[in-house]
Parts: structure tokens; C-alpha cells; sequence
């Protein structure tokens, strides 16, 4: 193992994932490299550092700040009982505007890559997903946008798979 | 994540879709902290991190009803957080973000470290440096791109574990771990360099 390839499996290294005889190597290269010896040092400085930071810093939130936020949550929670009504429909329209828009992105082809990759790899594993969407590129205008439940319900899955703020379609 | 903590977490959930009184003060209690922090790691801004932080409180408690439990409680705040300020910076000027490329070690034909190397690993232990460390690391986690300080923040600055930040952001924990790894790299060397011409000047 030489100096470079050391520096690629630091973070293995760190978080206690490496194999056994790779970990006997690089210890035994740290051993008689001061350069990585140092470099592993500062490595590690930098994650310790970060997390004692944060626990130096936490719950130091500013007293007003503090204030308007417990007060904007009990206020929204002491409605809840009144609007639980109202938020489920709010939740159930959001999940059918998603799940129509990913299945007219998926029907005009303009699903985001990582999207499509999911829902390729999908239908591989359910029959019901893949005739439905098959249909529906051999006849778009039929009853798209709002599929049977058992649909719906993968593609919301789909959906919550997705990295935060990806979306999932193309711009 | 212990198996206690998770069931606390479905007692809170269960006690707010009931509507308990102490259900709210629980929330707050565990959360307002955890998730104001992790706003201001992502978005830099006090402003920002408060208003985040009430979107984050409100889609919880709007979709307490409908979570579908499968992924933890805290699992699921932390993705509705990260969301929520991802969107807001989305809104904003993109950051002008550093090449990383520029800040990875260097390495002779033969793999041998091709800059000299300066030891400040205890140097970071001493008080006196203890503010100014903290500021420099959070300019400069600043610096990196949204993908990597997000990676960066949930695994190191939060202390969740690869496993747990893959599934907070829909990542492989491959594609974390190299993310984490360039993130360190990164801050690695730009602490190496802010240190090294602190003690020349």
C-alpha cells in the first residue's frame, strides 16, 4: 500500500468497515510513514472537531427565536384536532398531484435519470406496475394521471426513495 | 439507533395524533434543538434556520396522521428538514461553490505525499484556538457544495451513523462514504493551509 491509495480508504478505515488484512497494511504503513501518519491525524482532527462542535453548540438556540417557535407549534398543534380533517385531504391531494405528475413525466419521457433507473428497477420486480405504465405508453390518453391503488401506492414509495430535494423530473 | 429511542419516538407520534397536551412540549423538547441546528448547519442563517424550522414543525404535524412508519420517526423529521431547506436554498442565488479538486491531496508518480505535512491534530485540543477553529470549520463547510455539506453535516457535525444518512437522503452508503471522505479531504487541507499561514504570519 503505498501513500495515495492509504488516503483513499480513510474513511473505511475510520468508521471500522475495512477488511481485515487491508487494515493490517495501512497500520503497518502508518507505522513507518510519518507524512500519513500526520495526514491520518488531521484527517480525523477535522470529524472530531465537527462533533464537538456541535455538542458545544446544541440547543443554543436564541431565547426569541426559541419563543416564536414553541409558540407557532402550539398554536398549530392545538388546531389539529379541528383540522385533521382538512390536513389528510391536503397530504392525500399532494400525493395524487405527485403521483400524476410522475405519470406524466414518465409517459412524455421526461423522468429524471435517477427516477427512471428507480422505475425501471421496479417494474422488474411488480408485473401490476410495469402492464399499467406499458399501457400507457402504447395509449397515453387513456385514463392517465390518477392509477389504482396498489399503483399508487408504489410509486409513492418510488417518490419517498428519492434524495430530498431531487426532483423527478427533467427541467 | 437503539430500539428504546425509536419506540419513544412512536409513543411521541401516537400521543400527537391523539392530540395529547404533553405531546407538543415532548416534540419540542426533543426536536426544537436538533432540528433548528441542523437548519442553521445547512442554510447558514438564522433567519432562514427559524423559518425552516416552523415549516419543518408544521409539515409534521400535518402529515402526523398520515406517516407511514416506515422509517423511524427521527429518520423521517431529519429527510422533512433537509427537504425543507434544500427547496429554500433551491429558491435563492446558487452558491458560488469551490472546486474540490483543488484541495485533495497531492501525490507523487510513485503514490508518496507530494506536500509537506504539518501536524496540528492537538493544536485543535487548545482553548485558545477552540472559537476560531469552530468558525473556520463552519466557513468552510459553508464552502462546499450542497451535496457534500449535507453528507458532512448529518454524518460528522450530527454524528449519524452511514447507514442512517443514506437513508435520510436516499443515498447508497457507498455514495455517502465517498462523499463524507471528499468532504474531510477538503476541510483537511483548508485547515492545514489557514493553520500553516497563521504561524508564518
Amino acid at each position: 500500500m503505498n501513500c495515495k491509495e492509504l488516503s483513499y480508504m480513510l474513511a473505511d478505515y475510520f468508521d471500522g468497515s475495512m477488511d481485515p488484512q487491508l487494515q493490517q497494511e495501512l497500520d503497518g504503513h502508518l507505522a513507518h510513514c510519518e507524512q500519513c501518519l500526520v495526514f491520518t491525524k488531521t484527517y480525523q482532527a477535522v470529524s472530531d472537531k465537527a462533533r464537538r462542535l456541535r455538542q458545544q453548540i446544541e440547543y443554543e438556540i436564541p431565547p426569541d427565536v426559541r419563543d416564536r417557535l414553541e409558540t407557532f407549534v402550539r398554536a398549530a398543534a392545538l388546531k389539529y384536532p379541528e383540522k385533521l380533517d382538512e390536513y389528510r385531504e391536503q397530504v392525500e391531494r399532494e400525493r395524487r398531484e405527485m403521483v400524476a405528475g410522475l405519470v406524466k413525466a414518465a409517459v412524455a419521457g421526461k423522468l429524471s435519470p435517477v427516477t427512471a433507473l428507480l422505475l425501471e428497477t421496479h417494474w422488474n420486480a411488480c408485473p401490476e406496475c410495469k402492464e399499467y405504465f406499458d399501457g400507457l405508453l402504447k395509449a397515453p390518453d387513456h385514463g392517465s394521471g390518477d392509477p389504482p391503488d396498489l399503483i399508487h401506492s408504489h410509486v409513492i414509495r418510488l417518490m419517498q426513495s428519492l434524495p430530498p430535494g431531487e426532483e423527478f423530473f427533467l427541467a | 439507533m437503539s430500539a428504546e429511542r425509536w419506540k419513544e419516538d412512536e409513543a411521541l407520534l401516537e400521543s400527537l395524533r391523539k392530540g395529547s397536551p404533553g405531546a407538543v412540549d415532548e416534540l419540542l423538547r426533543q426536536y426544537q434543538g436538533k432540528i433548528f441546528n441542523l437548519a442553521m448547519s445547512i442554510l447558514k442563517n438564522e433567519s432562514d434556520a427559524e423559518e425552516a424550522a416552523q415549516d419543518v414543525f408544521m409539515t409534521v404535524i400535518r402529515k402526523a396522521d398520515t406517516f407511514q412508519g416506515n422509517s423511524a420517526f427521527y429518520s423521517w423529521m431529519y429527510r422533512i428538514c433537509v427537504n425543507t431547506c434544500l427547496m429554500r436554498l433551491r429558491g435563492k442565488r446558487r452558491n458560488e461553490t469551490v472546486s474540490l479538486e483543488e484541495f485533495m491531496p497531492v501525490f507523487t508518480d510513485e503514490g508518496m505525499h507530494a506536500s509537506p505535512m504539518d501536524d496540528w491534530s492537538k493544536e485543535v485540543e487548545r482553548n485558545a484556538l477552540n472559537e476560531e477553529l469552530g468558525r473556520m470549520i463552519r466557513m468552510y463547510t459553508e464552502e462546499l457544495s450542497e451535496k457534500y455539506r449535507v453528507v458532512f453535516v448529518l454524518s460528522d457535525v450530527e454524528g449519524l451513523s452511514n447507514e442512517e444518512t443514506a437513508k435520510i437522503l436516499g443515498l447508497t452508503v457507498p455514495a455517502v462514504k465517498s462523499r463524507l471522505h471528499r468532504a474531510r479531504l477538503y476541510l483537511r487541507e483548508q485547515l492545514s493551509r489557514y493553520l500553516r499561514e497563521g504561524k508564518a504570519g
